[in-house]
Parts: structure tokens; C-alpha cells; sequence
């Protein structure tokens, strides 16, 4: 006779009407509270180009690079290009960052097939700006 | 020693049990990284070789190329499942170096945080030995328990495992969100639940496994150089935290868990008083807050760090960690040589258990040392 404390069955009749503790992702998804460190939001035009992010990136994940041809003119200086394989999300760069350019979203999803997507250009896309 | 490995009985079609080498991990779903070779004589280890190197990160080189905002990042990973622990001893060591006044809100913060992580690395540590053991429900249980520590970490920190530095030269990186300390104290109730419902399992499965296995004599425990929990379930109180306090800890008031026994039960229960005791001094910390609030620490980018060498050491959930720093004055250390606890826990202290235990008892020796090859690699 195997010796089982008797506590247990209520806890096993409750499990019995219980929810799972689990959410069925990829269809629903825990909340993500305020102030997580996810993907960034960057944006071109309120960036000073200081160079701080670059300099505080524990990862050297941020490189200053200069806008393509086209856009050298709406932007002549060099302007942070995050690679998110090298990124370990501490938000440094974020905290650094004396005009509020670079921040840390609650994006999470950042799973990819395409190599490409890895780089974060600073530059807005072609045919947008 | 054998005189033919495993792999070539084996091949043989050898029956012979005598001199075989049995590996325990590197790739044990358990092990983490980390193997130990076995030579067995039957079911008898007449041999234990630990091998350690599959996790090693170079973090000491690493810092020495970083500022200590930048380090206090990377401390984080020298051990996954504790790294509020680390960075707090990483933070200390500058803070010295530097001479920094951390404010008082500040330092209960600390204390709060690190308790925290305490708590669910010990969560870790029964889940992993009750893995070990085959004991599947309390390895979910514990699992389950660990991640409302974790939403925690998620809401104060911004990451769930990884703090990136919460803990940081100069105090916090972030003061505590609205709300925070009313999480805290829903959570410290589920926490006191969670040791009882442990209560149950300890006295059944986990009693019968480990009782009278891997006896660790006091003097063997001084002599290989075990801390913390290890050493205190050998019958000695040592704890850095009452010993030789920092931050608020001589302020406060907990006991230093002791059991006789030394073997891999008075190990594994000894987890459970010390997270008691972790509630305990949480809820001291907590009554003790100060109302005003902390500006986020600003990251420096050009700051030196002042010419001197510091050796700061913590109690941590696995024993005693350390750091030594020196600086020559530039904004990097010059040299920051990392002391974890589970270099001499997983290599003369598992070794000096494992000789002479029957190979049915290996798991429950090796997760009652509660390792992180980690921490030993570095």
C-alpha cells in the first residue's frame, strides 16, 4: 500500500475544474507589463547622432553608419544601425540617450527566417520619409 | 583506473561491469553543461573526474575591456539562475572602489531584489533535484512557483531572467513601479504557501531518496572548501550576510539555517528555512523603505574609476561569492577576478561525495549540491 498523504485529494478534485495555468499561444499571449526591455523604437529625427548609444552598448551591437546616397542630404551625420543578433536588450542605450531617440518597446516577437531583418537600418524605408 | 573505456567494452560486447567509465552529463538534460566521469565497479563508483570548460565565457577578460555600467550588464549571466545575486557583488566591488554613498531607498532595494532571486534559485534547486530524482511533480510545482518571481523581476526589471544590471554601480538602474509593494506582498504569501506545500513532498519522496546519502563530514567541508548551504547543512552557521553584513543586513533581523546531518536530505531541506527566511527579511525590508523616490541611475560613458583594489564578497544563494578588482584608474578595471561558490562545490566536494556511492545515488548527490556550472565556468 503505497503511503499517500490524504491532503492531496482536494487538491486533486480542484485540479479537476481548474483553468490551466498555460495561455494558448501563438493565439493568446500573457500580458507584457510597462517597461519591458523589447525590440527598439528609433526615431531618425529627434537622434543628435552623440555616438552615446554606441559607446554604452556593452554588446558593441550599435554601429554609426551614414544615410545612403539618397538620403544624405536629410541626414549628413552618422545615425545608430542595431543588430538584434548582438543585442542583449539591457536598455543601456536607452538610458543614455539624451534626446529620447532610442527607446525599448514591449515587442517581443522578434523570431525571423530572413538573416536581412537582423539589422535595424535607422533610415526610413525607400519611397517613405 | 580502467584499463578499456565504456565505448570499447561496449564494442566488445563486454558484459564486464568492472572498471567501466560511466559519463554524467556534459549532455544530461539536468547536468547544465557540465560532466562528471564516473568509473564504477558494479554499481559501486570506485572514481569520480569532474569536467568542467563546456560553459566557459572569459566574463573576467571580457571586463576588463568594459565600463562598470557595461559589466554590471554582463555580470548578469555568470549565473543564469541567480543574477540579482551577481550583480549585487559586482555592484559593491565598484561602489567601494568608487566610494559611492548608495542611498538608503536604494540599498533596501537591493536586499529586496536579491532575496528574491535567492528564493527562486532555490525554487530551481528543489526542481531540479526533484527532476534528478524522478520526481516530475515537484520539478512543475516548483517551476510553477518560480515564474511568479519572475513576473516580478518582468515588472520591476524589464526582463524576466536576465535583470541587464538592475543592481548597478551607484544603487538601482530603475526605482520600483507604482504598485510594486503590493505585488510584493501577495507574492511573499504565495511564497509562504509554496514552503508549505513542499512540506509533503520533503518528508515523502525527497526523504527517501536522499536521507544518509553523500554524508558530508564538517571537517571534509572545510577542508574542500564548501559554502553556504552546503556547509551549513554540515552543522556550521556561516553566512556572509551575518558575519560580515552588507547593505541593511545587520540591520535586520533572520536566523542562519543550521542542520547536523550533512547528508543530501539535511541539504535539500535546508533550502526550505532559508527561504523562510528570505520572506522574513523581505518583509523587514519592505517595512523600512524610504517614501521618497530614486532617480534612474544615469549610465556613464567616460567616468574613471578611482586607482585601488577592493574584495568584496556576498552571500548568495549557492555560497559565498566574491569579487577582487583592481583599478589603475581608467575607466576600465584593470583586473576583476570573479570567486563563485560552485568551483569547489562541483569539483573536490562532488568528487570527494561520489567515490564509494552506488551510482543510483548520483542524482541525488548532484542536485543536492545545488550547481550552476555557470558560476564555476565563468
Amino acid at each position: 500500500m503505497i503511503d499517500m498523504p490524504l491532503g492531496v485529494i482536494p487538491q486533486l478534485i480542484k485540479n479537476l475544474f481548474s483553468r490551466p495555468m498555460t495561455v494558448a499561444f501563438p493565439h493568446e499571449a500573457i500580458p507584457i507589463p510597462e517597461g519591458y526591455r523589447g525590440e527598439h523604437a528609433y526615431d531618425v529625427d529627434r537622434c543628435t547622432s552623440c555616438t552615446l548609444c554606441a559607446r554604452v552598448c556593452p554588446n558593441r551591437a550599435i554601429e554609426m553608419v551614414e544615410a545612403p546616397e539618397g538620403l544624405r542630404e536629410a541626414y549628413p551625420k552618422t545615425y545608430p544601425q542595431i543588430d538584434l543578433g548582438k543585442c542583449c536588450f539591457c536598455g543601456l542605450c536607452q538610458d543614455v540617450c539624451p534626446s529620447g531617440a532610442l527607446s525599448l518597446t514591449k515587442g517581443v516577437f522578434l523570431s525571423t527566417n530572413d538573416r536581412s531583418t537582423v539589422l535595424r537600418s535607422p533610415f526610413p524605408a525607400d519611397g517613405e520619409s | 583506473m580502467s584499463e578499456a573505456t565504456g565505448t570499447e567494452m561496449m564494442a566488445k560486447g563486454s558484459r564486464v561491469t568492472d572498471g567501466f567509465d560511466l559519463y554524467f552529463g556534459p549532455v544530461h538534460p539536468g547536468s547544465g553543461n557540465f560532466g562528471v566521469k564516473l568509473t564504477v565497479e558494479g554499481e559501486r563508483i570506485v572514481a569520480a573526474r569532474s569536467d568542467p570548460g563546456y560553459l566557459h565565457r572569459g566574463f573576467e577578460k571580457l571586463m576588463e575591456y568594459r565600463t562598470p555600467i557595461q559589466n554590471a550588464v554582463l555580470s548578469d549571466r555568470l549565473c543564469i539562475l541567480e543574477s540579482l545575486n551577481w550583480n549585487l557583488v559586482h555592484a559593491e566591488a565598484v561602489d567601494r572602489l568608487c566610494g559611492t554613498e548608495v542611498p538608503e531607498r536604494a540599498q533596501c532595494i537591493r536586499v529586496i531584489m536579491a532575496e528574491f532571486s535567492r528564493i527562486q534559485s532555490h525554487i530551481i534547486w528543489y526542481g531540479v533535484l526533484s527532476k534528478g530524482l524522478g520526481f516530475d511533480t515537484g520539478f512543475k510545482v516548483a517551476f510553477g512557483y518560480r515564474d511568479y518571481v519572475l513576473d516580478l523581476f518582468e515588472f520591476v526589471t524589464g526582463g524576466r531572467v536576465y535583470p541587464a544590471g538592475y543592481i548597478c554601480p551607484g544603487g538601482v538602474r530603475r526605482d520600483f513601479p507604482e504598485g510594486t509593494r503590493r505585488r510584493i506582498e501577495d507574492l511573499l504569501v504565495t511564497m509562504e504557501k509554496m514552503t508549505r506545500g513542499f512540506e509533503a513532498y520533503d518528508s515523502n519522496t525527497i526523504a527517501a531518496r536522499c536521507r544518509g546519502i553523500g554524508v558530508l563530514a564538517l571537517d571534509d567541508a572545510l577542508r574542500l572548501g564548501a559554502t553556504g548551504p552546503v556547509l551549513r547543512a554540515c552543522g556550521l552557521a556561516a553566512d556572509v550576510r551575518r558575519d560580515a553584513p552588507y547593505e541593511i543586513y545587520g540591520e535586520l533581523d533572520f536566523e542562519v539555517p543550521v542542520r547536523e546531518e550533512g547528508d543530501a536530505f539535511a541539504r535539500s531541506i535546508i533550502r526550505k528555512r532559508e527561504i523562510e527566511e528570505s520572506i522574513k527579511i523581505i518583509r523587514q525590508a519592505l517595512a523600512r523603505l524610504p517614501a521618497e523616490t530614486l532617480p534612474p541611475v544615469k549610465p556613464k560613458v567616460a567616468g574613471k574609476i578611482p586607482e585601488g583594489e577592493v574584495y568584496v564578497r556576498n552571500e548568495i544563494a549557492r555560497g559565498e561569492a566574491a569579487v577582487y578588482m583592481r583599478s589603475t584608474g581608467e575607466a576600465e578595471p584593470y583586473r576583476c577576478k570573479i570567486r563563485g561558490p560552485d568551483l569547489l562545490h562541483m569539483i573536490p566536494v562532488l568528487e570527494h561525495l561520489l567515490v564509494g556511492a552506488e551510482v543510483a545515488d548520483v542524482p541525488a548527490i548532484y542536485w543536492s549540491l545545488n550547481i550552476c556550472p555557470a558560476d564555476m565556468d565563468r
